[in-house]
């Protein structure tokens, strides 16, 4: 409950310090329970790009709950500026969530700006913000549209929207580019790059997708097979980002062979 | 596809599958009543002929008692189905946002969600006489249980990730549920609201039957008690035809809030 942090509605500051100490963590299901984080320890320096890459089902999303505060795990402390992340609504993040989860009974610019008035934004201001992020993800004739008269790309770009126009000194990304089309997508990757030089937040981003990660990534975090573990943390250099370049190559290489997929891909 | 494009692509279609084929179909039932008569031979006591039942309708609806009737009968429902309604979603949203609370509830509710509003006629003539009371309550009770369950069910039926956005968003357990679950829940509960304005209407018919001073309940049952059987009858088709035009005024208003499904 501190009151040092104020909404985002200054927006101009940086991101601070994400870290994630010794986490365990399991799902109770109807067979048991499943072990999903064992032990998982790394930390993400502010205003730094973390990529999370690992097996599917993995616990990559749960990772980004429990960064969220939408999860508490259950041993390990989750910590953002030092402090234990709480339960609930954190008003220092901006997620955009896999399943895009728009509320189907508000206008696509309602539906940026709801997270702005929640946070104590007047609602003008709220609406002007969500244009200009609807502008920027490229939905400005789609402003009043229905979540039922999207795509499932274009609803994934106003949760993605949604997300940046809090100005969340954390971001928390949960494969935001999915569901678009692979034109899109590098579009997109690339106004995503411009944007988060805007406010520097610190963002953990899960993603299936290993060039996406060295394309945006500071840093690779992979994970292993359920239970998950961190097997490495990668750093990504400047020029690993040029996709021409021998030194994409050998990081794409490297990161691969995290993943326990290693030689070529007819299987030698 | 929603209706309105529909409607709008053709008048003579709405003509057609608003307005004839309705037709039709009371046609149909109007035959079968008339071949009834003419097979078994039956006296006006016994059944009435169709014609003379819309005969004794259009006099009844030109006195200033029938009127009364009906807004006496639509005053109780009206009252009732308020009461009810609130109520109804209010504990149904306390069973979807509290485990303590469902759990707690939950034995009472479907216990009493069985004793069905006609059961408890004769206790509320007993507490409340002949008055509106009994009768605001009944149809409140009938309400009641309809409003908790498909409530405290659409509450329970919104998408997981919906509940998530909102606490991402920087809502609390209160804006959540007001914000989030209740319109999330909402089109779950107009169609329960919905279901319960047909029950409610046939509990305040019901209660008018056995002790009530006005009401269509009371002109049907002192119609009967005259051997006026066409009159019995012509309440009867008021009672169904207020019914419907209710559940209609129910779903539009619904729908008006609604429409962006």
């Amino acid at each position: 409950m501190s009151t040092e942090r104020t909404p985002a509605a200054t927006g101009a500051q940086a991101g601070g310090a994400l870290a994630f100490e010794r986490i365990f963590h399991r799902y109770a299901t109807a067979s048991g329970t499943i072990d999903v984080l064992d032990d998982v320890s790394f930390a993400v320096a502010p205003g730094e790009v973390a990529c999370v890459v690992g097996p599917s089902g993995c616990g990559k999303s749960t990772l980004l709950s429990l960064a969220a505060g939408l999860l508490r795990p259950a041993r390990g402390t989750v910590r953002w500026d030092g402090a234990e992340v709480k339960l609930g609504p954190n008003s220092h993040l901006g997620m955009a969530f896999q399943q895009p989860g728009l509320f189907p009974w508000l206008n696509v610019r309602r539906n940026v700006a709801i997270g702005l008035t929640t946070r104590g934004n007047a609602k003008r201001d709220a609406l002007r913000i969500a244009d200009e992020f609807l502008d920027t993800v490229g939905l400005a004739d789609f402003k009043d549209a229905y979540p039922n008269q999207l795509s499932g790309g274009m609803a994934q770009r106003v949760g993605i929207a949604r997300a940046l126009a809090l100005r969340p000194r954390l971001l928390l990304l949960d494969e935001p580019f999915a569901a678009v089309d692979a034109f899109t997508r590098i579009k997109l990757q690339q106004e995503f790059k411009s944007l988060l030089k805007l406010n520097r937040p610190t963002v953990l981003f899960v993603t299936h997708d290993v060039s996406e990660a060295i394309l945006l990534g500071d840093v690779i975090v992979v994970m292993s097979q359920r239970p998950a573990g961190v097997v490495r943390i990668i750093p990504v250099e400047r020029e690993d980002r040029n996709r021409a370049s021998p030194a994409y190559a050998r990081k794409l290489a490297e990161a691969l062979a995290c993943l326990g997929v290693t030689g070529d891909a007819d299987g030698g | 596809m929603s209706a309105p494009i529909v409607r709008a692509a053709s008048g003579g279609r709405f003509l057609r599958n608003r307005v004839l084929l309705p037709l039709v179909g009371v046609l149909i039932v109007a035959c079968a009543w008339e071949a009834t008569l003419l097979v078994y031979q039956l006296p006006v006591i016994v059944l009435p002929a169709p014609l003379s039942v819309v005969q004794t309708l259009g006099e009844l609806v030109v006195t200033a008692s029938f009127w009364h009737d009906v807004g006496i009968s639509l005053y109780e429902f009206g009252a009732g189905y308020a009461l009810g309604v609130v109520g109804g979603v209010a504990v149904g949203m306390l069973m979807g946002e509290s485990r303590y609370f469902r759990m707690t509830a939950t034995p009472v509710i479907e216990a009493f969600r069985f004793i069905v509003p006609f059961a408890w006629i004769p206790l509320t003539i007993l507490w409340f006489g002949t008055s509106f009371t009994g009768k605001i309550l009944l149809v409140a009770y009938a309400v009641f249980f309809v409003m908790v369950v498909s409530t405290a069910r659409a509450v329970a039926q919104v998408e997981p990730t919906l509940t998530r956005v909102g606490t991402m968003l920087g809502m609390g357990s209160v804006a959540l549920a007001l914000n989030v679950h209740l319109r999330a829940a909402a089109p779950g509960i107009a169609s329960g609201a919905r279901a319960a304005a047909a029950i409610g209407w046939i509990a305040v018919v019901a209660a008018e039957y056995i002790g009530a001073s006005a009401g269509l309940g009371v002109l049907i049952t002192n119609a009967a008690s005259s051997l006026a059987t066409a009159t019995v009858i012509a309440g009867m088709i008021v009672i169904g035809v207020v019914g419907a035009g209710v559940s209609e005024a129910i779903r539009w208003l619904s729908r008006a809030y609604l429409d962006y499904r």
